[in-house]
């Protein structure tokens, strides 16, 4: 099966990530308001949205970075209140330890007393294959390209082997040709992992491109608008009739809210 | 891509192997022009003592290696004999060195505290605003009645003046150090704040301490023969000492072996620096 279909149709249908009416607001703007969102295992789900919607909240929600005004998030059932080893993080400007090499980079997590990895090394060296950084493993993060330091940040989110990777717009400071790669790079490790995916972007291509659904937020007021499930067996292509109805469809899901309120201001 | 950076460094390296050349040449001038001028006002003024002749100076800084001076080594109470000019520049780093390491010790350890727990920030920041104008040498008085002019008053003062860098070098890099690296670290397993302090705090503040520990450096040497010039054993104290007896060369002597003495310390730290800081 490997690529091809939607993964979470494979499989009996278990709920991983459950968002139950979550609020937050800073100071005046509401980032977050009465939002739930289910997530099945083994899925890979997009939040798209215009910036400022509320979506990097919502992942740093679920990821434990936030703590929200009422609501909950569920992962498996219990309740997040903290960051864990079992939501990995990959950030947006890569977050890396900029003293660490590649390797220290994605050691990081391994040397952690909560780890019990029998052979951290071993898992490192296969984690740098995995991410094809081989040859790279000394040098440090200022002496990389965007989408290497991006590769590191996947790695080391990867190491601690974590049950769902959470993305905050990964790809947006990456050139679009490394993008493209970087897209099948990850689906390819997605569908070797097995792990659950919440991927954040304001890029509907991209989010049609990898997501098996996509839920879409509405600007400003910190709702969800709608959701929709990408039923186009991978690898997609976007000059395809399907992949370009569905662009347009989640285009217009967003822009049919975005309209009105310009006429109206 | 490797060949395009070997042949551009090459480049590199033969343009400024030409513009270090050139930078020593006017260097050199420089000097030069300055030991003329010195002589010229040594040769002009009267009484002869008011300037040394440059010549006298270096005389008397070769001295300071001719003769030698019998030394008393605190805390290990035995004497030591040595050339004169390293005997008196030891007698300096025997209050010089505690003072300097106890003072960066203390001062990065509260400045670490209040850059990392803004409570305790929001305790000490008006008593810190409040001392932290104080120059160190307004606490000799302190030093002399509490510790009495020797050694260990000397590195009070020392002591106060490495404090406040420090501190200051800690509290901002601790402070400026990004909630994305925080965040991805607790992501990654790291739960208590020693951790977090160990494994991220440290490391992303390292440049500023230790920018704020050389700078430390320089500003403890002005300190030290401040403090040496009311009595306490060391080269400022000679400084002091040679003028009394109206022996400026002397003096001059000892302010070389102080200039060689700092810059020394500031070259070898750089090099400490320069390697932790590989990565920047």
């Amino acid at each position: 099966m490997a690529l091809s279909g939607s993964r979470s149709t494979d499989q009996a249908s278990s709920e991983k990530i459950s968002v139950r009416n979550l609020s937050r607001a800073y100071e005046s703007t509401q980032a977050l308001d009465d939002v739930s969102v289910s997530v099945t295992e083994g899925e890979f789900c997009c939040v798209v949205g215009p910036s400022g919607c509320g979506k990097t909240t919502l992942l740093r929600a679920i990821a434990g970075l936030e703590t929200p005004d009422s609501g909950s998030v569920l992962v498996d059932g219990n309740p997040v209140t903290d960051p864990g080893l079992n939501r990995g993080m990959v950030f947006q400007e890569y977050a890396l330890f900029p003293w660490r090499t590649v390797r220290g980079n994605i050691r990081f997590g391994l040397d952690r007393p909560a780890c019990n990895c029998p052979d951290c090394e071993a898992r490192v060296r296969e984690l740098i294959d995995l991410v094809g950084l081989k040859g790279f493993e000394n040098a440090y993060p200022k002496e990389l390209s965007g989408g290497m330091k991006q590769r590191v940040g996947i790695a080391r989110a990867l190491a601690v082997d974590p049950e769902i990777l959470l993305m905050d717009e990964p790809f947006a400071s990456v050139d679009a040709r490394t993008r493209d790669h970087l897209h099948g790079e990850l689906l390819d490790i997605w569908s070797q992992t097995e792990q659950t995916v919440v991927f954040v972007t304001h890029d509907i291509d991209e989010a049609v491109t990898l997501a098996d659904r996509v839920v879409i937020m509405e600007a400003d007021s910190g709702t969800v608008q709608s959701t929709i499930t990408v039923d186009i067996d991978r690898p997609r292509h976007r000059t395809a009739q399907e992949f370009i109805e569905y662009v347009a469809r989640i285009r217009d899901e967003l822009g049919s809210l975005t309209v009105p309120t310009e006429y109206s201001q | 891509m490797t060949l395009q950076i070997y042949t551009s460094s090459d480049t590199v390296f033969a343009n400024s192997f030409e513009s270090d050349l050139q930078r020593y040449l006017r260097g050199l001038g420089g000097l030069l022009v300055f030991l003329f001028v010195w002589w010229l006002g040594a040769v002009t003024t009267q009484p002869s003592y008011l300037v040394p002749k440059p010549l006298d100076s270096a005389r008397a800084f070769v001295d300071l290696f001719v003769t030698s001076t019998t030394i008393a080594v605190p805390i290990l109470g035995t004497r030591l004999l040595l050339p004169t000019g390293l005997a008196h520049l030891a007698q300096t780093l025997f209050h010089y060195v505690p003072g300097l390491l106890l003072g960066a010790g203390c001062g990065v350890s509260l400045g670490l505290a209040m850059g990392w727990n803004s409570e305790f920030d929001d305790w000490l920041q008006p008593l810190v605003r409040a001392l932290r104008p104080i120059p160190p040498l307004a606490w000799v008085v302190f030093a002399i009645v509490w510790f009495g002019i020797h050694h260990t008053g000397a590195a009070f003062i020392v002591f106060v003046g490495a404090f406040w860098i420090n501190f200051y070098g800690a509290y901002g890099g601790v402070n400026g150090v990004s909630s994305d690296l925080t965040d991805a670290a607790s992501t990654l397993g790291v739960e208590c704040d020693r951790s977090m302090l160990k494994l991220v705090a440290l490391p992303s503040a390292a440049p500023q301490l230790l920018t704020g520990f050389r700078t430390s450096i320089g500003r403890c040497w002005m300190i030290v023969v401040g403090a040496e010039l009311f009595g306490a054993p060391g080269v400022g104290y000679e400084i002091i000492n040679a003028s009394n007896n109206l022996a400026m060369a002397t003096s001059v002597a000892y302010m070389f072996l102080i200039s060689l003495a700092f810059l020394c310390m500031d070259v070898g730290f750089r090099v400490v620096e320069r390697r932790v800081l590989a990565w920047r």
